[in-house]
């Protein structure tokens, strides 16, 4: 029936890995570096870490995490990138990027999945708030969890 | 209503191996990282050992791979990124053996006998969880097919959506962009994704009560 290898499923797997890398994890990161460079440039980090530090001290973070929040619920890729780029500028410590990575993917692309999971699984619109809502209660918990275990 | 439709995930129909089982713990064992402090033979199944180091490049003072130091912008993300490509394409070659094993469908046969108390749903639905970490588009269109053949209620397909909706696609978004942080990651690697998975069964066990509260016994379907 099947006459493929073990060796064969894993170049085919290795083979979709290379695709993601280069189509999916560089230009996003690419993306969220060169974001960064201008909002550190501009001032505009250090005024964000301002607004945001009350908010976020509540879960051991720095008003700058804010930001790998925000682009997270655009795209994961972009959240990740944006929390490296922090982390090289030292922005974010191995701790606080600890907390961050469950609610990274918890709250990861709602935007693109409200089209690709809500709408081809044709869940009528009147759930979509509540849906929404949930996702991001359960990226707040996490950061709680995770603040308990780091 | 139609009868449901012939459905290969019903548990008497679904086969799980020893094979499938041994699988399951092996791809558990190895992307755990609970072996990445072990030492000799046994480090072979541990993930971040399997995906090595890149070679240092010896400087004046110090040594450094290839990423250099105090690179910026969209050079060092172009740079960073293309250190992280070998991880994915390691993982997600394991995952594709690792599933042609049958170590989802191992998984499945275990969320079907525990889906009705732990969510609220139809053991039928284990297809579709497991699916889930793996491709949103393919569990959306199983979530459609699961409500047109009344297999799930309106209510129920609620509940399966929330389990879905946060971190959608996790094992695949996990191990390819994840990698990027894995590095400096202060807990091990599946620490994270285990609380990841705990929240979604949080998430939708709160909209289940959610729904229990504001909709008692209500036919949700008009």
């Amino acid at each position: 029936m099947n006459d493929k290898t073990l060796l064969d499923l894993f170049v085919d797997g290795a083979r979709k890995g290379w695709t993601v890398g280069i189509n999916s994890i560089l230009p996003n990161l690419v993306m969220a570096f060169a974001l960064m460079q201008i909002l550190t440039i501009t001032g505009a980090m250090k005024l964000i870490g301002l607004i945001f530090g009350p908010m976020m001290g509540v879960f051991g973070l720095p008003g700058e995490a804010v930001t790998v929040l925000l682009t997270s619920w655009l795209s994961m890729a972009g959240g990740v990138g944006v929390a490296a780029s922090l982390h090289s500028q030292s922005l974010l410590d191995s701790t606080q990027i600890s907390i961050l990575m469950p609610a990274i993917y918890l709250m990861g692309a709602q935007v693109q999945y409200m089209g690709r999971l809500l709408g081809v699984s044709a869940t009528p619109k009147r759930w979509w708030p509540l849906l929404f809502a949930n996702s991001i209660i359960t990226a707040v918990i996490s950061m709680v969890i995770m603040r308990a275990f780091v | 209503m139609s009868e449901p439709q012939e459905n290969s995930t019903s548990p008497e129909t679904l086969e799980v191996g020893l094979k499938g089982y041994i699988a399951l713990v092996v791809a558990i064992i190895f992307f755990s990282g609970v072996l990445s402090s072990s030492k000799g033979w046994i480090t072979a199944l541990d993930f971040s050992t399997i995906t090595g180091t890149f070679g240092m490049i010896k400087g004046a003072n110090q040594s450094f791979t290839f990423l250099g130091a105090g690179g910026t912008g969209a050079r060092y993300a172009f740079l960073f990124g293309l250190s992280l490509v070998p991880a994915v394409m390691l993982a997600l070659g394991c995952i594709e053996i690792f599933t042609h094993l049958g170590a989802l469908r191992a998984a499945q046969k275990l969320l079907t006998v525990i889906l009705r108390p732990v969510l609220g749903i139809p053991g039928a639905c284990a297809l579709t969880l497991v699916t889930a970490l793996q491709s949103t588009d393919a569990a959306a269109i199983m979530t459609k097919q699961l409500r047109d053949g009344s297999i799930t209620n309106e209510r129920e397909r609620v509940i399966l959506v929330a389990w879905q909706y946060p971190a959608s696609g996790i094992m695949v978004n996990y191990f390819a962009s994840g990698a990027a942080l894995f590095a400096v990651l202060a807990v091990p690697i599946s620490l994270p994704l285990a609380v990841i998975i705990i929240m979604k069964f949080v998430g939708a066990n709160l909209v289940r009560l959610y729904l229990a509260f504001f909709y008692k016994g209500a036919d949700l379907s008009e």
